[in-house]
């Protein structure tokens, strides 16, 4: 039997309204491959996508300071470590945060991390009373509003007191500009 | 201008200067003139191939899904208690270096020369079996030579995987891919979070390390020599760390097993005196993990 | 869309031949299962091949955690397998694929062995075919080390031990295959990347040598 005549009929508009033999086969071995493909392909998509899908583990607070060493109206910079498990990977990274009090007696913690480029910024380098990134000149009011270069203010902790120690969360976007 | 008419199919022929030459397309060989049903390969033939595939596809991930690959403990090379077993496919040859005409001073026979001739006449088999014959009964050397090769290797991987599960019967060792699985299963069980080997209890800092008497007793009596000089066990033996020892046990837990021992650790009633026992438990009860 | 594009292609590189070729080839009788059940040792090639391509799929994704260093190898397949959904599946292709690559070939050996397949015109295809057996091997061996477990060490060691033991060049083969003294990070690097790239590559070739020769040889003839 010769397979290229049915080539050439299958252009051409077919008189049967059924399926053909060869149609029904190349269906059943699109279906076959799907299947093959399928069974050992998927588990392995699900195995690489996984980090998508992942549930982000709710932040938990870490101890950083005593309340009472933190000043009014004056940020400073405390580091702490935090614990973080990446993957196989455990490890204690250090990181740093500003932190004071505002007039009403709130504390607020804010991530010195610049929302321009990501440099670290510091407290009154240059100009009096902004927070100053080195890169781009970009500086920040003490409650972290932009004023310069940066698109967002700068980004926050959470911050939860008690016992008389402050202790910082997750980071989370500017609340107070 | 190399093509005249536009409308015409451009076939280069790896220069575009020289046109594929028309005529006779030249036909892959087929079997046709065999008789018989030929069918094509796509979809025909493919699919009845599939079908196959399929099978043995769910075959597959049923095995993989009830026998998860084993993972034993973190190479250790301080090791002596692992018994260690190649691949099932090396076996064979991992059994032939163990009789004495193919080791000792006549080992380059066990390694080049045997495995040697073997692989390299089947390698040039079609250059060493050149008869027009196909059958395999009608060149019974052929044939004869391959069915003595696939028995002497059916042989040496018997013979090599019973001895090891008579070692194993005789050390009373399970292997570790087994022992890890169940302890998972246990700690599952309890509703713990499994203990990963990964990573040793090297966190654990010794509280009153320089404690001078515990470490005479601990050097004397030949604590060291099994659980380690720093007190961390040996995972892949089974012995546990003594890092952290207070958390899991009590000074009179850990003075009983110091007396009468447990497990593979023998009895040290009669080697110590009370008096050191007393001291030593007193200071592995200290053994816990920093709290927070 | 889809027919445009391809006509697209096609008038500029003329690519219907080639499919055609291998979707249009007449398979004989003798080897279709459909007519004689016995036919079914000849499914042995394609599934090697099926099982092959598993492989090659189910590596490529667990070098998504897997690092080849003694400190974290072991830790990169204990997390990947325990702690990624799915993780012991897919390392469980892995390892059970290997085997049985093993097997199926071996089978797919025997048959063309005992069909006398590998006779005149043949004999390149039977000694390419050894080639990827032996390459499996290599592959077999190489990726015993990777988890960087006890079992991986000891058998490592051993293997490489018998390799010393080859006159006169042992040494050097053992030297190099440890890439040092002893067997550690080197050893477990270099297991990696011919684990990784070398084998494969030269598996890759090897097995389009194959494919080639088979389609224009075409099938051994029924006995």
């Amino acid at each position: 039997m010769s397979n290229h005549e049915f080539q050439e009929t299958a252009h051409t508009p077919v008189k049967r309204k059924e399926m053909s033999r060869r149609q029904f086969l190349a269906y059943t071995l699109g279906g076959a491959t799907a299947f093959m493909a399928g069974g050992a392909v998927l588990p392995m998509i699900r195995f690489a996508v996984d980090p998508l899908l992942e549930k982000r583990a709710g932040g938990s607070f870490v101890k950083v300071v005593e309340e009472s060493k933190v000043k009014v109206g004056e940020p400073t910079e405390f580091k702490f470590k935090i614990h973080q498990v990446d993957a196989w990977y455990v490890s204690d990274p250090e990181q740093a945060a500003w932190i004071m009090k505002d007039d009403k007696g709130k504390i607020f913690a804010l991530s010195p991390v610049c929302k321009h480029l990501g440099c670290t910024i510091g407290w009154n380098t240059t100009n009096a009373n902004q927070y100053v990134c080195p890169c781009h000149g970009a500086h920040y009011t003490v409650d972290g509003k932009n004023l310069n270069v940066a698109p967002a203010p700068l980004d926050e902790y959470q911050v939860k007191v008690e016992n008389g120690f402050v202790y910082l969360g997750e980071i989370i976007p500017n609340t107070r500009v | 201008m190399a093509h005249g008419n536009k409308n015409e199919k451009v076939v280069y022929v790896g220069d575009s200067r020289v046109r594929k030459p028309s005529g006779e397309v030249s036909i892959p060989p087929d079997y046709t003139s065999f008789p018989g049903r030929s069918e094509a390969f796509i979809p025909n033939f493919l699919l009845k191939e599939w079908m196959v595939g399929c099978v043995v596809l769910v075959g597959f991930l049923v095995l993989t899904i009830a026998h998860p690959a084993p993972l034993g403990y973190p190479a250790d090379p301080t090791n002596s208690a692992f018994i260690p077993i190649p691949d099932w496919y090396f076996l064979f040859l991992y059994q032939l270096l163990k009789y004495p005409w193919v080791s000792g001073s006549y080992v380059a026979w066990g390694v080049v020369g045997i495995p040697g001739v073997a692989f390299g006449a089947l390698l040039l088999a079609p250059f060493l079996d050149t008869g027009k014959e196909r059958r395999f009964y009608r060149r019974p050397i052929a044939s004869a030579l391959m069915i003595l090769s696939l028995a002497s290797c059916y042989y040496l991987t018997k013979v090599s995987w019973d001895f090891y599960q008579h070692e194993l019967e005789v050390t009373g060792t399970v292997p570790e891919h087994i022992t890890r699985e169940e302890k998972a299963r246990e700690a599952a069980l309890s509703g713990e979070e499994a203990e990963s080997p990964a990573k040793p209890a090297e966190d654990v800092a010794l509280v009153d390390a320089d404690n001078a008497d515990v470490n005479a007793i601990l050097k004397s009596a030949g604590c060291i020599s099994c659980h380690g000089t720093d007190l961390k066990g040996q995972a892949g033996a089974k012995i546990p760390a003594l890092r952290g020892v207070g958390d899991l046990l009590t000074k009179e837990e850990l003075t009983e097993i110091i007396t009468n021992g447990k497990g593979n650790m023998p009895a040290f009633g009669d080697k110590l005196s009370a008096e050191e026992i007393g001291t030593l438990s007193d200071w592995l009860a200290k053994q816990k993990a920093a709290a927070e | 869309m889809f027919k445009s594009v391809y006509n697209w292609i096609d008038e500029r590189l003329d690519v219907t031949p080639l499919w055609r070729d291998v979707a249009d080839h007449e398979v004989p009788e003798h080897v279709n299962p459909a007519h004689h059940f016995s036919a079914f040792v000849y499914c042995f090639g394609g599934l090697t091949f099926f099982i092959t391509v598993i492989q090659i799929l189910s590596g490529m994704f667990l070098t998504m955690y897997y690092v080849p260093d003694i400190i974290n190898a072991y830790a990169s397949v204990d997390y990947l397998q325990h702690k990624v959904p799915f993780g012991s599946i897919v390392r469980g292709m892995h390892h059970w694929g290997a085997s049985l690559v093993i097997v199926m070939m071996f089978l797919h050996t025997l048959r063309v062995f005992f069909t006398g397949s590998y006779k005149a015109p043949r004999e390149m295809n039977w000694v390419v075919g050894m080639l990827i057996f032996f390459i499996m091997l290599g592959l077999g061996f190489t990726g015993y080390l990777l988890p960087w477990d006890n079992k991986a060490y000891f058998a490592t060691k051993v293997g490489i031990q018998i390799a010393d033991s080859v006159p006169y060049i042992g040494e050097y083969i053992k030297i190099f295959l440890q890439g040092g003294e002893i067997v550690g990070a080197t050893t477990l690097t270099r297991f990696f990347a011919i684990h990784v790239f070398f084998l494969p590559g030269a598996l890759l070739a090897l097995l389009a040598a194959h494919f080639l020769m088979i389609r224009k040889q075409g099938i051994a003839g029924p006995l």
